[in-house]
């Protein structure tokens, strides 16, 4: 081992070595080039912007007044190439003298760029030559975004891009699906890099009573980020393996470039504010908007007071926002360049005590050795830190107890009136649900090309996240009078190696191929304890050994390693035509002991049909056909192949053994195979761009949770590479320049996503995802399906009549359509506004089942006295209601079912507003350039769900399933932000 | 650079990624320190953990058991939100509702059979003689005994639907190896607890002469029981959970509520200043069994005030109605502050009083759903009248068994 490690060392060194000597070799006289970058039509300066000379290592940055210098360029005739994400490239030659040269770029706007590049597995790749569907979001539409974390940023951000908020505890991760769900059993989250190193693509744990995890992908602050490219289907992400069937987000972050230090400050204010509560037709909004006054009844006209209300009368306050972040970055001429930005964010929640303290640092270094060698050093530490209610199914939880009026677990003293149920809901928010955070990401990137047209990348990475999560319930608890306190510890890492190499060259004048091969190793552990302690001596905050029982309730430790490599060759006929055809094969740690290397072919077209002589440019300026076939794949987890047994304990505290798994050798990952085509074309003088995209996933080999027959031991289910699964839909964007005057300036865009999932076979079973979510994958239906009990006659004013087990809807949303809208005026203001609308999907009010079962709910108490009255023998009293009014209001304890309550979850929000003034640097004396952003985030939901919030989601019942058992939904969020650049 | 460079230097990079990934390829073992694969469990040092495992699996299934089917049983009312404790109240099972009753049952029976034949293949000739045996096949046929009382459908290991009354003849067998291996190793615990097992399952069989020649070996204070701890969740009474954490369940509306200070069927009502408690589902007065004071609490499997009953009740069926009141008093004997009953006059009386008497001394054990079911059948009680008897094959069990079909 040791002797092939130091041979690649030597193999580097001497390469370094050579380099530096050529490097050496190279000097001669040298001129300097000058110039500007500007937007067509805006006339504004395109800051950021990347001037290189071709070529060479040599460039430069454009800053805020649009301007960039290059110095040390070799005298003679040189091509100069700006570019930027979001705008078409633009080249220009110029000659060089040592009095210098000018030059003057204009670049247009474009939502997709023919020439520009993207970053994919093999390394850069000329958008024109991809032949699958990528989106990016850009620095300046990151600047403008009223997002505060990257699941924000994404948010409706883009085709085949599905975030859903969860809740509204600060602090509280999203989930993230690209183009819907081809997997029951391995999660659908996509990979995500950050600056080319691999990074836990999970959620981290969540505290026993928070109903929330937090995602170490929102430890990047968005004010360090350049870019994100968004790489869908596994057509396009086959080259990253094994795993990488739910899509790929890649981030990168802000470098350092040539020049003096530039300083970039960021000061953000608002505040949080929740609105109304659940269905417009609780005028309480579930006693969270009012927690006092006469509508405090229960449905038997049962009255509770709590004089621990608020004495606004209401659970819910305005929580203070400030964001502050700064960062400075420069570099020297030679080729050394850094980026320093760190950030501190503070936010409250909109119940008491609910509070996220974000602290970051992030350094980027870059440095040029040699001539055609480069190092990227990147790093960044988090700390994050929120402060949350317990929520969800936890019985200390904010929205359960609050929401059940008069029978919230936390009954008190202290009422007016003795007749009157007393309650103290206050005490619940005295628990904290704590989470800390302590995230360190570094990688180290080295790019070599020898010659041009050779390129190396050779990255190392790690990824090391720590976390505590600590649900703390006090001594002198209403609910639990000797408290308890949970604690889970999580150490995850991530460990990269990865290798790429590219040769691209031009065999003809017509021909030319681009051959990359590379190898990747992902070495993944993770280090958990999760422990309990109960029954506190006496008050004073406990730590885990303060109560008389402390439990071990879980360890974990485990390594996966996925090693793997891939070929990729490219052909492109007169830079039009680009085939490309790729294999990767991988080994994965936890398949079972029968199965070997897995390999994924790939191959894509993508055919720029514009650049043809007889295509009618006037008309259609570029069209580009693309069409890929791909397959990738999804490991099961770390330990599924193996009969296991638990190390339990029996008899009080003796050491035992109780059936964990059952196991199976022959255990694979599953497959899933797509076919995308569809084409991106810009007309009308490129003021209209459209892009589409429709694909077929197909999942075989699918890992299903088949269940054993429990009389064979075994009842825990045993994953089985069984089903098959398939996955279909749409995506188009459409972007317009409605209006373009010097002075106004108004772009409309929509982005719509169709999605339509199918178990086609899933081992004859009916799969039960989770029992209580009334969530199931069957034959014929969507992946995954809410079934159970329904009526069949749901609008009829008549007796409910049931089918005990049938299709009630589809978990996910089915059709997304995400309008933005951007106004400019007079070339200094920019209103910008994102909307989306999710339908099709649906959602289980789990908090309306209970409630109206507990006469608590506000809309059942009139159909429920309806029926008490029918029971009693008046049958008119039931005139008013229809089946399934009755149904879910129904008084009989039999009749009840979670699946009566599965809401359709369709809903327009609108996302964010964001109206932002480019400040006249006069007023703020040494600055660059200065801006002001009023946003908003959320400001609006139209929706007919009447549980908490459509998006709302318990974190702790499923990941794969949802359901809205009393989880405290998303809130708005309205910020200033005041950004400098000195 | 010439092409022939060019291609040195494309090589060495090719063999860069090739020595990469055969320098990865040479580490691919998965670790995970925490569940144990089932070859390790294949050594003698293994056996007495694996024998507790079988009690502990056995506790799992009975402390479900003894919720639920005492709501289905009438000692218990359902005062709380969960949707399948309502249904055992109102007398339904279904094969959903079933899932987990079904499963930890099936598994406490699989667990002591399958640990068995392991242990046979471990300890060779020493099997016999290890202090373990008896226990091993004490929890088997305690094991069967629960399914043989509760569910409809016997199913072995993934077989086809036949008589439930295959379980009572597994366990008969398993008890009397119990029986004998505990009495040559002089385990009298064991040994007892076997003999009241084979007891209680002869007399479900039919066979009550063999039923009262066992019970009337059982020491009258004899009590063998389940364990429960606190020290982990899984270890917990679940029945203890729910009525002191949570109070999903209570006494009130039963007819044990009509009786206070039984010390065989404790209750107490729990108040907030001067209201009653009610149950989780704020509707539902709460009383609270005090049987199990904490979730560590033991649940008996058998015990001598049990054989008593079992006793009386061989009495009755023969007719002798002192015989019954007399070993009825013997009973109550063993429990403080509890005075002599008087023989009823009647037959239907008799039965009202050893079903009272029966229900007293099991309550709360996990027996009183089978006690309905048999006397319902042989007309002596009609509480189960309009109501499911007995836990169905599960859905799961239905799912994945092949050789049963609906």
């Amino acid at each position: 081992m040791w002797n092939r490690a130091w041979h690649s060392i030597r193999w580097c060194l001497s390469l370094l070595t050579l380099s530096a000597a050529a490097t050496a070799g190279a000097q001669q006289g040298t001129g300097t080039i000058t110039g500007t970058v500007m937007e067509r039509g805006a006339e504004r300066p395109i800051e950021a912007a990347q001037v290189t000379v071709v070529g060479t290592r040599l460039g430069a940055a454009v800053n805020a007044q649009g301007a960039f210098t290059i110095r040390g360029v070799p005298l003679g005739a040189q091509k100069v190439r700006a570019q930027f994400i979001g705008f078409e490239p633009v080249e220009q030659t110029v000659n060089v003298t040592a009095a210098g040269a000018k030059v003057t770029f204009t670049m247009t706007r474009a939502a997709f760029a023919l020439s520009g590049v993207v970053v994919t597995a093999t390394g850069e790749e000329k958008r024109r030559a991809v032949g699958t569907a990528m989106a990016t979001m850009d620095t300046m539409s990151i600047a403008r975004s009223a997002a505060t974390n990257p699941q924000q940023l994404l948010a409706a951000a883009s085709t085949g891009v599905s975030i859903l908020a969860n809740s509204g505890q600060p602090g509280a991760g999203a989930t993230m699906r690209l183009r819907g769900v081809n997997s029951v059993s391995q999660g659908n989250n996509p990979l995500i890099y950050i600056d080319g190193v691999r990074v836990f693509n999970g959620n981290g744990p969540v505290a026993t009573g928070g109903g929330q995890q937090s995602s170490p992908l929102n430890d990047i602050s968005p004010d360090d980020i350049d870019h994100i490219e968004i790489v869908k289907g596994p057509s396009a992400t086959t080259l990253y393996g094994t795993e990488a069937s739910g899509g790929v987000i890649q981030i990168f972050t802000k470098q350092g470039r040539s020049g003096a230090a530039q300083w970039s400050a960021n000061i953000s204010t608002g505040f949080n504010r929740q609105g109304h509560v659940g269905s417009k037709d609780d005028e309480t909004g579930m006693w969270f908007n009012k927690c006092r006054g006469p509508l405090n009844v229960n449905g038997n006209g049962v009255k509770f007071e709590d004089p621990s209300c608020p004495a606004s009368g209401s659970w819910l306050s305005d929580g203070p926002v400030q964001r502050f972040s700064i960062n400075v970055r420069g570099g020297t001429q030679g080729g050394t360049t850094y980026y320093v930005g760190g950030n501190w964010d503070d936010e409250k929640g909109t119940l008491p005590r609910s509070a996220a303290h974000n602290r970051g640092l992030r350094v980027n270094l870059g440095f040029a050795p040699a001539k055609g060698l480069t190092l990227a050093v990147n790093s960044s530490l988090a700390q994050n830190a929120s402060q949350g209610f317990a929520d969800g199914n936890s019985a200390g939880g904010a929205a359960l107890n609050i929401s059940r009026g008069t029978n919230s677990n936390y009954k008190g003293t202290g009422c007016s009136d003795a007749t009157v149920t007393c309650v103290n809901n206050a005490d619940l928010f005295r628990s904290d649900v704590l989470n800390t955070t302590y995230h360190f990401i570094t990688g180290a990137t080295l790019t070599y090309q020898p010659v041009e047209g050779f390129t190396n990348r050779l990255a190392f990475g790690y990824d090391n996240n720590n976390a505590e999560v600590n649900y703390v319930v006090p001594f002198a608890n209403l609910r639990l009078p000797l408290g308890a306190m949970w604690q889970t510890l999580c150490h995850r890492q991530m460990i990269t190696a990865d290798l790429a190499s590219t040769y691209r060259r031009s065999i003809s004048e017509t021909w030319s191929t681009s051959t990359s091969v590379g190898a990747q190793v992902f070495d993944s552990r993770l280090y958990s304890t999760s422990l309990e302690t109960d029954n506190f001596s006496g008050p004073g905050y406990p730590t885990l050994i303060s109560g008389s029982t402390r439990l071990i309730n879980d360890v974990n430790s485990q390594r996966v390693i996925n090693a793997g490599f891939f070929g990729q060759e490219m052909i492109g006929w007169r830079d039009i035509l680009f085939i490309t055809a790729g294999l990767r094969i991988d080994g994965n740690s936890a398949f079972g002991k029968s199965f070997g290397l897995q390999s994924y072919p790939k191959i894509s077209a993508s055919y720029v049909i514009s650049d043809e002589s007889f295509w009618p440019r006037q008309w259609v300026p570029s069209l580009k056909l693309r069409a890929a076939v791909g397959s990738s794949g999804k490991a099961p987890g770390a330990f599924d192949a193996v009969r296991t047994w638990d190390p339990v304990a029996a008899e009080n505290g003796k050491p035992a053994f109780a059936p964990n798994q059952l196991g199976n050798a022959d255990l694979g990952p599953e497959r899933s195979t797509e076919t995308e085509w569809g084409f991106d074309l810009t007309a009308l003088d490129n003021r209209i761009t459209l892009a589409f995209t429709h694909f077929d996933q197909q999942t075989k080999d699918a890992l299903i949770p088949v269940i054993q027959a429990p009389s064979l031991g075994f009842s825990s289910s045993q994953l089985t590479n069984v089903g098959t699964l398939e996955n279909s839909g749409n995506e188009v964007t459409l972007s317009g320049e409605i209006v373009r005057r010097d002075n106004v300036k108004l772009s409309a865009k929509i982005g719509m996503t169709t999605l339509s999932s199918n178990a086609v076979d899933v081992g004859g079973q009916t799969l039960t995802i989770f029992t209580n979510g009334r969530t199931y994958v069957q034959a014929g239906y969507p992946v995954p399906s809410y079934m159970g009990k329904r009526v069949t006659n749901p609008d009829a004013y008549a007796t409910p009549i049931y089918e005990t087990f049938g299709y009630v809807g589809s978990v996910f949303a089915t059709r997304t359509y995400n309008p933005s809208l951007t106004l400019q005026l007079f070339k200094r203001y920019t209103i910008e506004a994102l909307g989306e609308w999710q339908l099709g999907g649906h959602n289980l009010n789990a908090a309306g089942y209970q409630n109206a079962n507990l006469r608590v709910w506000r809309p059942c108490f009139a159909a429920q006295a309806a029926l008490v009255k029918a029971a009693a023998g008046d049958s008119s009293a039931l005139g008013a209601f229809t089946a399934m009014e009755r149904a879910r209001c129904t008084i009989t304890s039999s009749e009840r079912d979670y699946a009566l309550w599965v809401e359709k979850a369709d809903f327009f929000k609108l996302r964010s507003i964001t109206a932002t003034i480019d400040l006249p640097t006069k007023y703020l004396p040494g600055s660059r350039n200065a801006s002001l952003t009023i946003s908003g985030r959320n400001l609006f939901t139209k929706t007919d769900y009447t549980g908490f919030d459509p998006e709302s989601a318990d974190k702790t019942d499923n990941t794969f399933g949802r359901r809205d058992y009393y989880t405290f939904g998303p809130y708005k969020t309205f910020l200033v932000s005041l950004r400098v650049g000195f | 650079m010439t092409n022939t460079s060019r291609f040195l230097t494309w090589r060495r990079a090719a063999a860069l990624a090739a020595l990469a990934t055969m320098t990865t390829a040479c580490e691919m073992t998965v670790t995970n320190p925490g569940p144990i694969q089932d070859d390790a469990l294949n050594v003698a040092s293994a056996v007495p953990a694996i024998v507790n495992g079988m009690s502990g699996n056995l506790s799992l299934a009975l402390g479900g058991i003894t919720l639920r089917t005492g709501l289905a049983s009438g000692e218990l009312t359902a005062a709380g939100n969960f949707a399948d404790e309502g249904f055992y109240y109102a007398g339904t099972f279904t094969g959903l509702n079933a899932n987990t009753d079904w499963a930890n049952m099936q598994r406490a029976r699989w667990t002591s059979e399958s640990g068995i034949e392991r242990m046979k293949t471990v300890l060779g000739t020493g099997f016999e003689g290890h202090a373990d045996t008896p226990r091993a096949y004490l929890y088997a046929g305690f094991a069967n005994r629960i399914l043989g009382e509760n569910v409809c459908t016997g199913v072995i290991d993934g077989g086809p639907a036949q008589s439930d009354s295959v379980y009572f003849q597994r366990a008969d067998s398993l008890f009397t190896r119990a029986h004998a291996l505990a009495t040559a190793r002089a385990n009298t615990s064991v040994a007892n607890a076997a003999l009241a097992g084979r007891a209680s399952i002869r007399a479900w069989l039919g066979n009550w002469t063999g039923a009262v020649a066992d019970a009337a070996l059982v020491p009258n204070t004899f009590v063998f029981n389940a364990i429960y701890g606190i020290g982990t969740s899984r270890e917990n009474l679940y029945l203890a959970e729910q009525t002191i954490t949570r109070r999903e369940v209570t006494v009130w509306g039963t007819y044990w509520a009509s009786i206070y200070k039984d010390p065989r069927f404790p209750w107490d009502t729990v108040k907030t200043g001067s209201t009653l408690t009610k149950g989780q589902d704020g509707k539902t007065i709460f009383f609270r069994q005090t049987k199990y004071k904490d979730l560590g609490a033991a649940v008996p499997l058998v015990k001598g005030a049990e054989m008593l009953v079992l006793r009386a009740e061989a009495a009755l069926r023969g007719g002798d109605i002192p015989g019954m009141t007399a070993l009825l008093n013997t009973a109550r004997t063993l429990y403080a502050g509890l005075t002599p009953l008087t023989a009823p006059a009647t037959t239907a009386a008799a039965w009202t009083m050893l079903q009272n008497e029966r229900g007293a001394v099991t309550w709360l054990e996990g027996r009183r759903l089978w006690d309905q079911r048999r006397w319902f059948a042989a007309g002596t009680s009609t509480f189960l009248n309009g109501r499911n008897k007995c836990i169905p094959i599960s859905d799961n069990e239905y799912a994945a068994n092949p050789n049963l079909r609906k």
